[in-house]
């Protein structure tokens, strides 16, 4: 027993270490020239600017978004505590800028620096190009009007660092995989009992294409109150259960293979979605219904990856510390043994069937509030990217076994895989050719593990 | 056991060796910048030209651009223009799967500064800011669509399926422009209606639309024509009207020009198609990106007409030789 113990925890840490080695990778493969644009490199910039002269006249430039905004004010209240005059903050378009720079000049206010982040500086007037003169370049406007002749442009010191390591890339990849992971969590649950549900890309589509029908029919449509909208997710929810519940109890009372049942749900559940919203599309325009899906409330962390920790952590709690989460191992590793042992097997088939179908549900009403719609094209393919992230966390198909956070880190690795892949620029068909070796050599690894424990026990 | 474990181990991180190696990009030494482009679907050739073409012009003028597949999922694509976004890319092109919910990913790039340009399809959403627009002047194309149709069976008139892609607001346009034309038609020719029967969805690929067209012409067996928003979706019908035994008396009119479009109408496949010139497209969003980068403002939408191009037009075409 203790040997099973100890293999279990290898084969635990053997996954984190693949998500570990991947992040490692795509660290160094990413490396590359940083260019801040946080307060501190503000500070830095005006620390610069005042120090050579003190009473300076700066025109600040930042790209428009208000991504680079928070700068732009540090950096402005940087400068003016040390007794410089900011003249402006131009945060627009580099034809903007343009424009900006060439009416400071007509108007013949003196410019002594131009503090701008690196990637506004990188654009229109400031761009650095030899060989090119004219309206479009700063020696050219200089040359027109002399009050800018004395302009220098300052931008925050670059460094060279990984793009992939940050905080904001790594919620990115989380956020990139809440959905697949949330279905994940019932697709676990279903493979620990040996069973398989195809349905849940077509039930993703489902909730969010009735979700939006309610919220458009009877939720008041754009003028949908929050109540009014948690009541129509609640009832996309439940249909989607209720969906659940069905392939489960077609699978336990009339033994239909667990395949087939949910293949034909699979079905029913995107005709149905596709049947709702005939014109493709069912729009959310009610304020607020972006919130579960692309917004984040606490520290910074999307909203998605938010409910996806929570619902990681309710399902670990379920399956390791609750009977129902030994029922579920017991009824996979051995359903007549587990039935003569007194295990209410079919309720617990059924309720994992129900959960799969509600899990999927929360997937798809995300969705729909990330893009604003009820599409139902939503999760094509999804239930095939779902049973890889739970087969690349461990679990085995042949049921009895798996746990909740392999699946978690299962669904990290496909996610970081694909986010690498991109950004390190790998074209879209190798990329498939890699996902496609990730699930053999998981697959691979579940086998020799399997044969190392019968060997050794 | 231990000795087992610890060639578990290792086995994990051979594995994890190898992926990696499998999925390794080159370097980023040299500081070129980059443009991300993330097309709808790149199993339609069509969006390879643009691809190509991007690349190509981009090279020229010192850019690289990394061309994405978006395969037709509008969350495929989401992620990719996030991590178009974590890259710091200069400019996002994009080839949109679907016209409205790619105004949410587009949102982020405008938040995050990047310059978004749309080729091909639009983002029909006014929230989401795009530089430019590039597209073929697709009403005035599905109006050629219709008097191509007027031309081929306007003089007996009979029964017409449209293969649409709702999804896609170039299409729509497409199939306003070609119904237009039809109802015009028959407004002035009482005797030899042209009826549009059906209209059916056929993904604006080979395979949906082959399935619709099969379906269809089960219990039509009378239909004289089809008009197919893109080539992918005209072969599509042409290989289920074949299977029906009934591809001599069904006239198909097409749409893009690309060069199986172009093959089909030399072989008499294909009526003909106004064709686009998506090469032309990628030169004029390169173009306008760097106007961009330049500070200048580049034309908000710039449409480039389409021309209707025929079998005789396919005889000449030194592409074909």
């Amino acid at each position: 027993m203790k040997k099973i113990f100890q293999s279990r925890i290898v084969s635990e840490f053997g996954t984190l270490l693949v998500l570990l080695l991947l992040f490692a990778y795509f660290t160094v493969a990413t490396w590359r020239v940083i260019h801040p644009v946080t307060d501190e490199a503000a500070r830095e910039v005006a620390g610069k600017i005042s120090s050579q002269n003190s009473s300076a006249r700066v025109l600040i430039a930042v790209r428009g978004g208000g991504g680079e905004q928070p700068f732009a004010e540090e950096l402005k209240a940087s400068l003016e505590q040390a007794g410089c005059h900011v003249i402006a903050v131009e945060s627009g378009s580099p034809a903007d800028f343009s424009a900006t720079l060439q009416k400071l000049g007509e108007q013949n206010q003196t410019v002594h620096f131009i503090a701008a982040t690196f990637e506004a500086s990188a654009n229109g007037v400031l761009r650095p190009e030899p060989g090119k003169a004219g309206d479009h370049t700063l020696p050219g406007l200089q040359q027109r009007h002399p009050s800018l002749a004395g302009a220098t442009v300052v931008v925050p010191e670059s460094y060279e660092s990984s793009q992939f390591l940050t905080r904001g890339n790594v919620l990115n990849i989380a956020n990139h995989i809440s959905y697949t992971a949330i279905i994940a969590i019932g697709m676990t649950l279903v493979i620990i009992t040996a069973g398989i549900d195809l349905s849940v890309g077509s039930l993703m589509a489902f909730a969010a294409v009735t979700t939006a029908w309610m919220i458009e029919h009877w939720g008041g449509a754009a003028d949908a109150t929050a109540i009014g909208m948690i009541c129509c997710c609640v009832g996309g929810l439940g249909l989607c259960g209720l969906f659940g519940a069905f392939s489960g109890v077609m699978i336990t009372a009339f033994r239909i293979p667990a395949f087939i049942c949910t293949l034909g749900v699979m079905m029913i559940a995107r005709g149905l979605a596709h049947t709702i919203a005939p014109r493709e599309n069912i729009s959310v325009d009610a304020a607020g219904f972006d919130w579960l899906g692309s917004q984040s409330t606490l520290f910074g962390v999307p909203n998605p990856v938010m409910l996806m920790i929570l619902l990681f952590i309710g399902a670990h709690i379920l399956m390791t510390r609750t009977t129902l989460g030994r029922y579920i191992y017991a009824v996979g590793g051995n359903a007549e043994a587990a039935r003569l042992s007194g295990v209410p097997v079919k309720w617990v088939l059924i309720f994992v069937y129900a959960l799969c179908g509600l899990l999927a549900g929360v997937a798809g009403i995300i969705n729909a509030s990330l893009f604003g719609n009820g599409n139902p094209r939503f999760g094509e393919g999804e239930e095939l990217q779902v049973i890889a992230a739970v087969v690349v966390g461990g679990t085995s198909l042949a049921g009895g076994e798996g746990r909740i956070l392999g699946t978690l880190i299962g669904a990290l690795i496909i996610a970081v895989i694909y986010s690498g892949m991109n950004q390190t620029g790998v074209g879209e068909h190798m990329q498939k050719v890699v996902f496609g070796l990730l699930i053999l050599a998981a697959v691979l690894l579940d086998q020799l593990k399997k044969r190392g424990l019968k060997q050794t026990t | 056991m231990i000795m087992k474990q610890f060639i578990q181990l290792t086995y994990a991180v051979l594995v994890s060796t190898l992926i990696s190696c499998g999925g390794g990009g080159e370097n980023a030494e040299v500081e070129t910048p980059v443009i991300g482009y993330t097309t709808k679907d790149l199993s339609n050739p069509f969006f390879n030209i643009i691809g190509d073409t991007l690349k190509a012009e981009a090279t020229k003028h010192g850019y690289e651009v990394i061309v994405v597949d978006g395969g037709d999922r509008a969350e495929t694509q989401d992620k990719q223009i996030d991590d178009f976004i974590s890259r710091k890319v200069k400019a996002i092109v994009v080839s949109p799967c679907d016209s409205k919910s790619v105004a949410a990913s587009i949102r982020k790039a405008n938040k995050a500064g990047i310059p978004v340009f749309t080729v091909d399809l639009a983002c029909t959403d006014e929230t989401a800011e795009i530089v430019s627009h590039v597209e073929t002047d697709n009403y005035g194309g599905g109006k050629l669509a219709g008097d191509a149709m007027v031309k081929a069976i306007g003089t007996v008139g009979g029964k017409v399926l449209i293969l649409h892609l709702a999804t896609a607001d170039s299409c729509v346009q497409r199939v306003t422009g070609f119904t237009e034309v039809i109802e015009a038609h028959n407004a002035k020719n009482g005797s030899a209606k042209i009826v549009i029967s059906e209209t059916l969805p056929g993904g604006g690929n080979q395979q949906d639309s082959k399935k619709s067209t099969a379906a269809f012409v089960q219990g039509n067996k009378d239909l004289r024509a089809i008009f197919a928003i893109n080539d992918p979706s005209a072969l599509g019908a042409y290989a289920a009207l074949k299977q029906a035994g009934m591809e001599g008396g069904v006239t198909i009119v097409g749409f893009d020009g690309e060069k199986a479009g172009k093959q089909a109408i030399k072989d008499g496949k294909i009526f003909a198609d106004p064709i686009q010139y998506p090469d032309e497209m990628a030169r004029i969003t390169m173009d306008s990106i760097l106007k961009y980068i330049d500070g200048r403002k580049p034309e908000r939408v710039i449409k480039i007409p389409a021309k209707l191009y025929y079998k005789e037009d396919a005889d000449k075409d030194p592409e074909l030789k």
